[in-house]
């Protein structure tokens, strides 16, 4: 793994864009399908830089309980890193094009409220990482790698 | 002279009607538009408590249109707020023509679905528009459609109410069961056709049917159940109040924008669904009956308003056309591809820096302050413009090696734009920025990195060198014909001339233009003076002067 490359893509989500909106993007870590590299080698690396939790999404766990960790890891203004297993179900679908295209998580019926809003705070980023081969393959949603700015190929 | 029988005085509607449209119409010294959405406040007197009020209202118009179409809708936003946000809008022909379309079926209440490729900003309109009615910062309620959409999180659901973390896992697994969300769907139709039963007695009937439900799943039988509206409703009965929050009537809610993004996406199930919310005359339904809920029915408030937008079949695998009844039942607008000139505007709208604020101290990473230099930002427009249309064309036909189509959005050259601020690279051999290696740095991370087909990749890495460095590239600039790196050298060489060497230069000049005409006036002298035909007396008058 070549760590300047990850620290560029790291200092890169740091970035506060002013000519787009919105302002931050989400990144994306893609594991070619030759690659010998470990998802948690990765983790570990990128936890040297910033304050970040991980997220697996895979069968055991449900797109609510995703959704609440995703809240609960920018309620501490940390980094989040999701690491699909799964094809993305409907409401984490919906939650992270909330934040792509608003930078904002926004739910219905949520903690007592019709129209619950989060936006992402100035601190926190979040980081998918997905094997290649699932993305072309799993994933149903047709514009995947679109929600993405940096883009980093391991 | 006027015609005195055709002459005539104009109403002062008629004059208030050519004042906005003039507004509308508005541009700038270089021709930039600066019209299209204008806000306006009017004095309106409550005829029950005499009270004089002040309305803000704001008017939609294309101010590329010979006569454009003015809509005059109600804002909560301020003006400042207005300013601001036409601020954030490129002026791009395509832009006005989606948000007059969404002001002119809005106040209509039609639903309104735009299928338009994906750099067309459908999405980010559609929060403009919202923020244009309802004040900076509003965002309109989303909702994405994927072919796993469920009908219940558009319409209603029941939730159990568990307590512990175990009860809760075994629910989601269940709910999550196809078997499950057939025989819920079941319950609903079979509701339906109950046609004499009173509501409170087909929710009865629901709950019994639930529980049944539950215990031959082998769950608690004593769960409670909790009704959960979804989008559709939610947006129908919403309320955005004065301090931001939302709150929601099923009857007396105002309303508030839905958004149905990638529409085509979504599975019949959920066509049929939305199907619903057709009204009468083309316009949007008054209210929706929910059998999930004994048939209670939700009605529209008067500002609920649902905007629909789509992606080209082309861009997508496996997908039709938009549902030809759903494309019947609202007003279908397809948009085409960007223009030129709209990419060109876009790319000048970025790189000179107009869209934001710009940095008031130089970044670190910054060499040169190109965002203070419109000269240098238009050239460097020009080129990843260029590109910028190469590779979309080339990404239309789809990569090698990827089943996923990655069209690309304005938001590339966005990315381009704001980090060349920072992030430039220094020639070692003048000391200055070198803008062609930035740029080309820059367009590689955003623009090919990503391409998963290698040799699609490597061709355009050639075609960019060529158009900045190749003979091909070349352009006419000042009278000479210069490659785009020469030009952008001569700009970044001008751009670094700083204020105090500018001021030094300036004295040298002055310098140098005294001492020439201390120099010129000598030799007149001297050649006065040698003159034997010029009188002695002359000369003597001339030296003691």
């Amino acid at each position: 793994m070549d760590k300047n490359e990850l620290n560029t893509f790291i200092h890169l989500l740091q970035k506060v864009f002013t000519q787009k909106q919105p302002p931050f993007d989400l990144g994306l870590i893609i594991k070619e399908s030759k690659s010998q590299i470990d998802v948690k080698e990765v983790f570990e690396e990128i936890k040297k830089s910033v304050d970040i939790e991980r997220i697996i999404y895979d069968e055991t766990i449900f797109d609510e309980d995703t959704i609440d960790k995703i809240i609960d890891a920018f309620q501490k203004n940390k980094w989040v890193f999701l690491e699909i297993k799964k094809d993305i179900g409907s409401p984490l679908l919906n939650q992270i094009k909330h934040l792509a295209n608003h930078n904002f998580l926004q739910l219905i019926d949520y903690q007592g409220k019709d129209i619950f809003e989060m936006k992402m705070p100035e601190n926190s980023r979040i980081i998918i990482f997905a094997e290649r081969d699932f993305i072309e393959n799993k994933i149903s949603y047709p514009h995947f790698y679109r929600l993405f700015g940096p883009t980093l190929t391991l | 002279m006027p015609n005195p029988e055709t002459f005539r005085f104009k109403s002062p509607e008629e004059l208030k009607e050519e004042e906005i449209k003039r507004k509308i119409k508005e541009r700038g010294p270089e021709g930039e538009i600066l019209g299209g959405i204008v806000f306006e406040e009017e004095k309106i007197t409550d005829p029950e408590t005499n009270e004089e009020k002040t309305k803000r209202y704001i008017y939609i118009g294309n101010p590329y249109d010979e006569s454009p179409i003015i809509t005059k809708l109600e804002t909560e936003a301020t003006q400042e707020e207005i300013e601001a946000i036409k601020k954030e809008i490129i002026p791009m022909k395509e832009s006005f023509e989606i948000l007059e379309a969404m002001a002119r079926t809005y106040k209509h209440r039609q639903p309104l679905l735009i299928e338009g490729p994906t750099a067309i900003g459908k999405t980010y309109l559609a929060e403009k528009f919202t923020e244009v009615l309802y004040g900076k910062g509003v965002k309109p309620l989303d909702f994405y459609c994927s072919g796993q959409t469920d009908v219940s999180e558009l319409m209603a659901k029941w939730v159990p109410k568990v307590e512990t973390e175990e009860e809760k896992r075994k629910w989601e697994e269940f709910l999550e069961s196809a078997e499950a969300q057939e025989k819920i769907s079941q319950i609903a139709q079979e509701i339906e056709q109950k046609e004499k039963l009173s509501q409170e007695q087909k929710l009865v009937l629901i709950h019994t049917k639930l529980q049944e439900l539950v215990k031959s799943a082998g769950l608690s039988e004593k769960t409670q159940w909790r009704f959960q509206y979804g989008a559709v409703p939610k947006a129908m009965g919403l309320t955005k109040n004065p301090d931001g929050s939302f709150s929601f009537d099923e009857r007396k809610g105002m309303g508030f924008v839905l958004h149905i993004e990638e529409v085509g996406l979504a599975e019949p199930q959920v066509i049929n669904v939305l199907l619903k919310l057709r009204g009468k005359r083309g316009r949007l339904a008054e209210e929706i009956q929910l059998w999930e809920n004994g048939g209670r029915k939700v009605k529209a408030g008067p500002k609920f308003w649902v905007f629909f937008s789509t992606n080209p079949p082309e861009e997508y695998l496996f997908r039709n056309e938009v549902d030809p009844a759903l494309a019947r039942g609202v007003v279908f607008k397809r948009m085409g591809e960007l223009s030129k000139e709209s990419l060109n505007l876009a790319a000048d709208y970025y790189f000179t820096y107009k869209l934001g604020e710009k940095p008031k101290e130089k970044p670190e990473g910054c060499i040169l302050d190109i965002y203070n230099h419109p000269e240098i930002g238009r050239e460097i427009a020009k080129v990843v413009s260029a590109f910028h249309n190469d590779l979309n064309k080339e990404l239309k036909k789809g990569e090698k090696g990827r089943k996923q189509r990655v069209p690309l959005t304005l938001d590339d050259m966005a990315h381009v734009a704001d980090t060349l601020i920072d992030t430039q690279i220094r020639n070692k051999e003048t000391g200055l920025l070198d803008l062609t290696e930035s740029l080309k740095k820059h367009i590689c991370f955003y623009y090919l990195d990503r391409l998963a087909d290698e040799e699609l990749k490597g061709t355009m890495k050639a075609n960019l060198n060529e158009l900045l460095e190749g003979v091909t590239g070349k352009i006419e600039f000042e009278g000479k014909t210069l490659t785009r790196k020469e030009i952008l050298d001569i700009l970044v060489e001008r751009a670094s001339i700083t204020k105090e060497k500018l001021e030094e230069d300036k004295k040298k000049a002055r310098e140098r233009e005294i001492a020439k005409n201390k120099y010129e006036y000598q030799d007149l002298l001297d050649s006065f003076l040698k003159n034997p035909e010029n009188p002695e007396s002359a000369k003597k008058r001339f030296l003691q002067e």
